[in-house]
């Protein structure tokens, strides 16, 4: 009886079965799970390289910088925020290390100080958003261009190279043997165990869902909005970082332009996970699973021989749909 | 002309969710009348005059305009039978001409091109007919005064063939003279056989522009006045009705010797706010009564600093001096405020009631680096029952609840915590009347568990059924203060003291 109150009449849960799995909180992880399943079910049919556990594993290894920024950019879009900047720091941040290192600074050092940029990269488009109220939108796209035309102003646009042994290992180590699981894919997961930790168990989470659900009425409520928004604007810049230095130790150089143009991708896969950009909602498990997706649909469309410039076409075709489809969702939630 | 009946609205029901808002309810309005529509808030007056614009389908009733029966399912019906509704919020293109702001609804074209010349001189002749003539159609909108904006969107109203118009609080934000002039154009308008609706809180505007007051009272007529043979006490008495004593629980006893919880003097908020004290006592409540744009509005949130530029000499609470600065200063303080605007300012709509009941007090449910979600779900799931808030669980969504179970929750938030000093503004905006009954009876409750509450609002019903003291504001400054419950008459006279002089 007490239901009849809060439910709005004619859409009663049990006569529109579909409708209500629709509604469940999870069945927007779930929907990707399915997706992930059938693409690797579809891949596997035909390609023979595809499923092995060295492809599945080198997935994950290619994607571990991306996801790493994914995880990142996953609390600060549910909290209201958007950092376009993330993919540049990731590029910027290489180039530093490079260059310390051949300043004589120790490789680690370098690398420190590099994290520390990212950090403080960050933390001015937390201010510049934040305290000047600006649009994080032309905000972090003013940064972008910044940082992605400082590198080149550093470098001369030149590739610096960086081939330290202990160093290389954090792009191309493997453990467990030289069959083991690579490193970066550890980091990445690393990161997202940590981050989903963050917003599932910690106060901290909670404000980021409502700064980000309705700021006015968290402001209200004394919830320290600015300074949850400012400290995830933070994170993405670290995990920039950390995402430029794993590629740096990938590729054995700090090229200046070889992160920012994944950019997109980092973008695609948040909102693709089912974050939504206006805030408020968004789980990182929805972001994991589709860094995976966009990750495995490279991979198989690589194997199958389709061109990279069908690769991209097929990319954006997944995310509308994607996105289409989780519009619908949330509408028979409503 | 006058005196032929122009509209003929009988019969007319309406419900929201089952609730109902408009029981059996006439209203008619001859041709060149000026006719004030009066209730208390929730009295059914906007719902009935959206059904005349079309805003809201009508379940039950006819709706005879010029003599023939009307459907009147869509705004746009409305508009042809020449109904225009005013918007209560100022609705202007601010960058465009006062001439397009008027036209806006229909621009003559010429080929593929908008029909300038037309278009002005078309916005010239309806200026006219209002008095503007002063009033370019090549000025900018936005570098207008607010009712100069005000009296052009009057002007946009009377484009086409309008008949009735319908104003909502037209004067809500104007000056004495200001008023003025909009009276003098209404009676322009008048004379040339338009008939007015005119909305108001402002007994002294009603009795000064209106032929004959219509009033409403929980949905249903309870009054229809020729103005010049009725008085203001009537009309009062109409709109109040005798059934302030079942609504309200009683009062609080022994409140002389009560000491203060919160106690502000000078309050100043520059452009709502004038040298305002007031104190909030403890096991009391504390009313504040005032019109809307009397700095009502205001006055909570200003201690609790969410309101631009406040500042006040001294304020003190729990004895303790307090200077005003942000929300979650306030809080750290022991105050709580559940705001108006619930859907805008109260909720995370998409959040979970949990969530929401718990996210203001989080401190309270942190053990170590984690939340402890047994507490938490133990604590919400008390205060659910104990103030009967009606859900499937803790984990719906706060946005699918019925108005006043939200309310609930938003009252609940403050009490986990260590309250001194509770504000409600309008509390009970958009609930309906059973679950209004039973959020006073609570408010009542907690003030008897020794809770200091502000209660402020614009119905002064609500504050002389409710308040066991309060305080009347007019045009940012405190009227009168009554250190006793009081009467909603007395309070809406305080109220309106300086409101149109």
């Amino acid at each position: 009886m007490s239901q009849t109150s809060t439910l709005p009449a004619g859409t009663p849960a049990a006569k529109r079965p579909i409708r209500a799995l629709l509604g469940h909180p999870f069945a927007g992880v779930a929907m990707l799970l399915v997706f992930y399943l059938l693409l690797i079910a579809a891949f596997s049919a035909l390609s023979p390289f595809f499923l092995t556990v060295k492809n599945l594993l080198s997935i994950g290894s290619n994607m571990a910088f991306i996801g790493l920024m994914a995880a990142a950019g996953t609390p600060l879009i549910v909290a209201g925020g958007l950092d376009l900047s993330v993919a540049a720091v990731a590029g910027i941040s290489g180039v530093v290390v490079a260059l310390c290192y051949a300043a004589g600074i120790d490789i680690w050092a370098a690398c420190l100080i590099a994290v520390a940029a990212g950090g403080l990269i960050g933390a001015g488009n937390g201010a510049l958003t934040n305290g000047l109220k600006l649009n994080p939108f032309i905000v972090t796209l003013g940064t972008m261009s910044i940082i992605t035309g400082a590198s080149l102003v550093l470098t001369g646009g030149l590739t610096q190279p960086l081939m330290i042994e202990g160093f290389n290992w954090i792009g191309s180590g493997r453990i467990g043997g030289s069959g083991g699981v690579p490193v970066p894919l550890i980091i990445m997961l690393v990161a997202f165990v940590l981050i989903w930790w963050m917003m599932a168990f910690t106060p901290f989470g909670r404000y980021i869902y409502a700064s980000g659900g309705n700021p006015e009425a968290s402001r209200m409520l004394g919830i320290p909005v600015d300074r949850t928004q400012v400290t995830l604007y933070i994170l993405s810049g670290i995990s920039g970082a950390i995402a430029g230095i794993i590629v740096a130790a990938m590729l054995g150089a700090a090229a200046p332009d070889s992160v920012g143009k994944h950019l997109l991708t980092v973008i695609a896969a948040i909102i693709l996970g089912g974050t939504s950009l206006f805030g408020g909602r968004g789980s990182v498990w929805g972001t994991l699973l589709a860094v995976l997706i966009l990750g495995t649909l490279n991979n198989g469309l690589t194997l199958m021989n389709v061109s990279s410039f069908w690769q991209d076409v097929t990319k954006g075709a997944v995310l509308l749909l994607a996105v289409g489809l989780d519009q619908l969702r949330v509408r028979s939630q409503a | 002309m006058p005196g032929t009946r122009i509209l003929d609205m009988s019969g007319i029901g309406k419900a929201f969710g089952g609730v109902p808002v408009l029981a059996d309810v006439a209203f008619h309005l001859d041709a060149g009348e000026v006719v004030a529509l009066l209730g208390a808030n929730g009295a059914g007056k906007s719902t009935l005059m959206k059904i005349l614009s079309g805003n809201y389908t009508r379940d039950a009733g006819t709706v005879v305009v010029n003599g023939r029966t009307h459907a009147l399912r869509t705004p746009a019906d409305a508009l042809a039978l020449g109904i225009r509704m005013l918007p209560q919020e100022l609705s202007v293109f601010a960058d465009l001409m006062v001439a397009e702001n008027i036209m806006i609804g229909g621009l003559p074209v010429k080929g593929a091109h908008v029909d300038r010349r037309a278009m002005t001189e078309r916005a010239q002749a309806l200026l006219k007919r209002m008095g503007l003539d002063w009033l370019s159609p090549g000025t900018r909108m936005g570098s207008l005064s607010h009712h100069v904006q005000r009296l052009v969107e009057i002007a946009r109203a009377l484009n086409g063939d309008a008949r009735v118009l319908i104003m909502d609080e037209p004067t809500a934000s104007l000056a004495a003279d200001e008023v003025d002039m909009l009276f003098s154009i209404i009676r322009r308008l008048q004379a040339e056989g338009i008939s007015v609706i005119y909305i108001s809180h402002y007994l002294k505007e009603v009795f000064a522009i209106s032929g004959r007051i219509v009033v409403l009272r929980d949905g249903r007529n309870a009054g229809d006045f020729v103005t010049g043979n009725t008085n203001v006490d009537e009309v009062l008495h109409a709109i109040v009705g005798n059934r302030v004593g079942d609504l309200y629980p009683p009062f609080a006893q022994g409140v002389e010797g009560a000491q203060d919880v919160v106690a502000v003097t000078g309050l100043t908020v520059p452009g709502w706010l004038r040298d305002v004290d007031f104190s909030v006592k403890r096991g009391t409540i504390t009313g504040v009564h005032g019109l809307v744009g009397s700095g009502v509005e205001m006055i909570g949130r200003a201690l609790f600093g969410a309101a631009p530029r406040a500042e006040a000499r001294s304020v003190a609470i729990g004895g303790e001096p307090y200077r005003i600065s942000t929300p979650g200063r306030a809080v750290a303080a022991g105050l709580g405020l559940v705001a108006a605007e619930r859907k805008r300012e109260g909720i995370v709509a998409m959040l979970s009631l949990r969530e929401n009941m718990s996210v203001a007090n989080m401190p309270l449910f942190t053990h170590g680096l984690h939340v402890d979600r047994t507490k938490e779900a133990r604590t919400v799931g008390e205060w659910i029952k104990r103030l009967s808030i009606r859900a499937r669980d803790a984990e719906q969504p706060i946005g699918t609840l019925s108005g006043g179970n939200q309310q609930k929750v938003c009252l609940a938030r403050w009490l986990l915590g260590d309250l001194k000093a509770l504000i409600l503004e309008e509390p009970t905006r958009g609930v309906d009347v059973g679950a209004r009954q039973e959020i006073y009876r609570q408010i009542r409750q907690l003030a008897d568990e020794g809770l200091a509450i502000l209660l402020i609002s614009s119905d002064a019903e609500e504050v002389a059924g409710l308040a066991d003291r309060s305080v009347a504001l007019a045009s940012g400054v405190v009227t009168q203060t009554f250190e006793q419950p009081t009467s909603a008459s007395a309070l809406m006279s305080a109220a309106s003291k300086s409101a149109a002089a």
